[in-house]
């Protein structure tokens, strides 16, 4: 009879685990989608020769790239690179707040993109509590902003920023596959041992 | 203070007034949307709720609906009605779980819905899929495919969709099977339609509700016709000849799969006949209201006695149909109809009902309908007893409703019945006349009857109203009836008439026609016309009968006859006899000779007597008319008198007219004249007047015997029938002595001294009984 439970129970995380997964794995590439498009419009909004800016290296931005070899620390990598970016991305908002018109989509697609953005964030810190309830997620560190930039400067950076994390959603999709195979069948296999 | 029983009542209050009032109503059938916003969806999140319980203004229910965001975020909106909303912060959150639950609460409590957990996508309605294209190809006429643009990224979530086709026309959609459509598609394949079709074909999307229907209309492919072209005829006789005009008409395949461009037919009159296809053009217009066209494939002659059979095969561009066959039997060599067919108008159909025939070979059925020149049909099954004309029927028009058995496709004899879809009143009344003039009590009035094309149902009967003299009538006559005759009329009266034409809906007047009936009857003014003049011809022929009966008299009373002076002459005689007087002789008396003439022979009697007038003298002749002192009116010839005296006393007037003359008697004197004393034989001359004499003057001697006779008489008899009287007894006298004109002067004297001795006691005209004779 326990051990029935325990399947039951362990059937019934892995549905809720596989569903977590899913559910991130769906918004980042909802994300992926509006990046695109996000960049489209910033790009469009930014007058001539904004071809150019995302070409352009610029510090201070975040690393796109997820680090960690077991699943606990990729999804923790994903979780604090997710969240490194959310002051840059306020950061462009303000200036573009200066740069653009009241009325420009540009500012009104910004802000849904980060609260998308910061939903997907949402999504996995309860999916890593609920298979690593014993290690707690790391917040991430101090952001470093730049330093204050001319117009051209903050164009650029603007375009930098946005460009990097398509790539990170881009690696956020590819590790949640992975992981979705990992940590949700690997659960229900420490189970059915137990 | 207040007292216990003031808390008590108090209390009582509040459960009275608790008990009037009720807690808030769970709110059930939460239902909530999010709604496709241009690319994305949008922040507004729209709930609505259904009440339970009883509102009342005065424990007023506020509901709040509560969405959690879970592990994010918490958005409550309070409201009194129904329904709310909510604005997410900057996105909809997609792929998060929202808990939602409605809170209803009012002073005597709250309660909450049943909470709802769902993924946020659950309650997304997208718009419906775009540009949507259905393209039907050639080498697939009933798979068509269609393609559209999904409504959102599809990164939003995988949309399901659900698709369906109707015909143009008809009400009832086609289903595609949702196992059969996949998710997160732009294109699907339709099958099973029909060729050449016109068709809508919708198709809507779902992410979490569904979206609304968007769609196109299309039409299929031409395919080869799969089914038998319709064919049928209409027979016609022709008058005077033993053949009928025969018109084969056909109507395009059920599944023409598409326009019919010719149709290919060969008729067969003799058994072993083997010619060729003709092919018959087809007018290209199509039918728009959904009834196939009718082509008129052939006009022939077909003897009575001749049968024929025509097969028929219709082309469009794809292909040929399988073929139709038509047989039409010689006269009178038919097979036997249907029995009791009954047609009758129900919930806007014409329906039809039989009994099948006992012949073998049974087929199936044709039902046909005439209007004019208009004639259409449909074929029912062989078991079939009941149906409906299918055809778009017209109301207030007659049809002729037709059911041929076919056996085997040869014609049979059809059962008929006349019926209107629906009936109403005529248009127009009968056209009112008066077959002839009218009569005094009587007229007959005819009319036309109403077009069949403005009756709009059955005549069932007409009504004939009429007024005159101040009355008004109302007849009512059968509807096969075409005149009717109106009696007991007034005579010399106007008379308005008119009549109303009546069907089961309704009738319709004809105009006014008037008449005045004659004051007489035909022939009656003739008849009175005819009366009176026989009448008044009778009259006058027994006026003339009369007259002629008692012409003397009226001789006598209207023309006394004068003698002419200018027209007499003198003559000599001696008289023959004493001039004494004597008593009156018929010699003497007989100068004066009576003479009855009948008025009517006078002229016979002229002939007669001519010759035995006792006229020695002269004749002399004097005509007098009927207008002479005397003439009678009776005479129409001139009369003739003769007047001689020598002749004789007969001086008759053989022409009745002639008044005798009295022998003057000369011994009496003439108005107290002396005659001679002494009488000579006297040679008198006198006049040959037709005058007649006194009678004092004839016969003196008389005089005094006959003023005291006529003293007598002439109280109390006519003078003419005094006067006649003696004429009839002196007839005799005078016959004897006609011969001779005695003229007896002293007769004459005597008598005038007779005469002048009555005369005093007589009138001075005393009727002279021999020499005095009525004209």
């Amino acid at each position: 009879m326990a051990f029935d439970s325990s399947r039951t129970v362990a059937a019934s995380r892995n549905q809720q685990c596989g569903d977590s997964v899913q559910k991130s794995l769906k918004l980042s590439r909802l994300l992926q989608k509006e990046s695109v498009d996000l960049i489209k419009t910033y790009k469009a909004s930014q007058g001539e020769m904004s071809e150019l800016f995302c070409k352009v290296s610029v510090n201070n931005v975040p690393d796109p790239n997820i680090s960690g070899l077991e699943p606990s620390e990729k999804i923790a990598s994903i979780y604090t690179h997710l969240q490194e970016f959310f002051p840059h991305f306020e950061w462009v908002y303000k200036q573009q707040t200066d740069l653009q018109l009241p009325t420009s989509p540009l500012l009104s697609d910004l802000r849904r993109f980060t609260a998308g953005s910061r939903n997907l964030a949402y999504l996995i810190k309860p999916f890593y509590q609920s298979l690593f309830p014993n290690v707690p997620l790391p917040e991430g560190g101090p952001t470093t902003l730049p330093p204050p930039q001319n117009v051209f400067q903050q164009k650029v950076y603007g375009c930098v920023v946005l460009k990097t994390f398509k790539e990170l959603l881009s690696n956020v999709s590819r590790e949640l596959r992975s992981l979705k195979s990992q940590v949700c069948r690997r659960r229900t296999h420490t189970n059915t041992l137990f | 203070m207040v007292s216990a029983g003031e808390m008590l009542v108090l209390a009582g209050l509040v459960l009275a007034v608790a008990a009037t009032r009720d807690p808030p109503g769970k709110p059930e059938n939460v239902s909530c949307v999010a709604v496709q916003e241009k690319t994305t969806i949008s922040r507004i999140f729209r709930c609505d709720w259904a009440t339970v319980g009883r509102q009342t203004s005065d424990v007023p229910t506020k509901y709040t609906l509560n969405v959690v965001v879970i592990h994010i975020r918490n958005y409550s909106v309070s409201t009194e009605g129904t329904h709310t909303q909510v604005e997410f912060v900057d996105t909809y959150p997609h792929f998060m779980n929202l808990e939602i639950w409605v809170e209803a609460h009012n002073m005597l409590g709250k309660i909450e819905s049943e909470h709802i957990t769902q993924d946020a996508n659950s309650f997304v309605k997208t718009n419906p899929p775009s540009d949507i294209k259905v393209i039907s190809e050639k080498y697939f006429p009933t798979s068509p495919l269609m393609n559209w643009t999904q409504p959102i990224d599809k990164s939003y979530g995988k949309l399901k969709y659900e698709i369906r086709f109707c015909t143009i026309g008809s009400p009832n959609w086609t289903y595609v099977p949702k196992g059969d459509i996949a998710t997160d598609i732009q294109s699907f394949r339709l099958q099973s339609l029909q060729p050449y079709t016109e068709y809508i074909t919708q198709v809507r999307s779902q992410l979490g509700h569904w979206s609304d229907w968007s769609g196109t209309t299309m039409k299929t492919a031409e395919d080869r016709p799969t089914s038998k072209p319709d064919v049928w005829r209409i027979i016609a006789e022709v008058d005077g000849k033993n053949e009928r005009r025969v018109q084969f008409i056909s109507k395009d395949p059920v599944f023409a799969n598409g326009r019919i461009i010719t149709f290919d037919i060969k008729i067969q009159e003799q058994k072993n006949d083997n010619l060729q296809w003709d092919t018959i053009l087809v007018n290209g217009s199509e039918s728009s209201d959904g009834q196939r066209v009718i082509t008129v494939l052939k006009d022939m002659l077909l003897a009575d006695l001749r049968p024929v059979r025509l097969c028929v095969t219709a082309n469009n561009s794809v292909g040929t149909s399988p073929m139709a066959s038509l047989f039409i039997s010689a006269k009178g060599h038919e097979d036997p109809p249907v029995k009791g067919l009954k047609v009758w108008s129900a919930e806007g159909k014409l329906w039809l009902q039989w009994t099948p025939p006992n012949g073998p070979d049974l087929s199936e059925y044709v039902v046909e309908w005439v209007s004019g020149d208009q004639t259409d049909w449909q074929r029912e099954n062989k078991n079939t007893r009941l149906t409906a004309i299918k055809g778009n029927l017209e109301g207030f028009v007659r049809y002729t409703v037709s059911v041929y058995s076919i056996y085997s496709g040869r014609i049979g004899k059809p059962a008929s019945k006349e019926a209107y879809l629906k009936e109403g009143a005529p248009l127009e009344g009968p056209v009112v006349r008066l077959n002839d003039k009218p009569g005094r009590n009587e007229a007959e009035l005819g009319w036309v009857e109403i077009p069949l094309h403005r009756q709009r149902g059955f005549i069932v009967n007409y009504t004939i109203n009429y007024t005159g003299g101040g009355e008004t009538h109302e007849i009512t006559v059968p509807s096969n009836t075409i005149s009717y005759t109106l009696k007991s009329l007034s005579s010399n009266t106007k008379y308005d008439t008119w009549i109303n034409a009546s069907t089961v809906r309704g009738s319709a007047q004809s105009s006014t026609h008037s008449f005045t009936t004659l004051k007489y009857a035909p022939g009656e003014v003739e008849s009175i016309v005819v009366g009176v003049c026989l009448g008044f011809m009778f009259v006058v022929l027994m006026t003339m009968l009369l007259c002629l009966y008692k012409k003397d008299v009226i001789k006598e009373n209207l023309w006394p006859r004068i003698p002419n002076p200018g027209e007499s002459t003198i003559g000599n005689w001696s008289p023959d006899y004493p001039l004494k007087a004597e008593t009156p002789k018929e010699n003497c008396l007989s100068g004066i000779s009576v003479l009855d003439v009948d008025v009517c022979d006078g002229k016979s009697m002229f002939e007669e007597d001519k010759a035995c007038l006792p006229l020695k003298k002269d004749k002399y002749l004097s005509e007098e008319h009927s207008s002479g002192i005397g003439g009678s009116s009776c005479m129409s010839s001139p009369r003739q008198s003769v007047s001689d005296s020598d002749e004789g006393s007969d001086m008759a007037d053989t022409t009745a007219s002639t008044v005798q003359y009295s022998s003057v008697v000369a011994s009496n004197g003439y108005k107290g004249q002396t005659p001679n004393p002494h009488p000579q034989q006297a040679v008198f001359s006198r006049s040959e007047s037709t005058q007649p004499l006194l009678d004092s003057e004839e016969n003196p001697d008389m005089m005094i015997q006959e003023s005291s006779r006529q003293s007598q008489h002439f109280k109390q008899e006519n003078p003419a029938e005094i006067h006649l009287l003696e004429m009839d007894q002196q007839q005799q006298q005078q016959e004897e002595g006609v011969e001779s004109l005695d003229f007896c002067p002293l007769d004459e004297e005597s008598e005038q001294t007779k005469s002048s001795e009555g005369q005093s006691a007589a009138s001075s005209y005393m009727s002279q009984r021999e020499g005095y004779r009525p004209q």
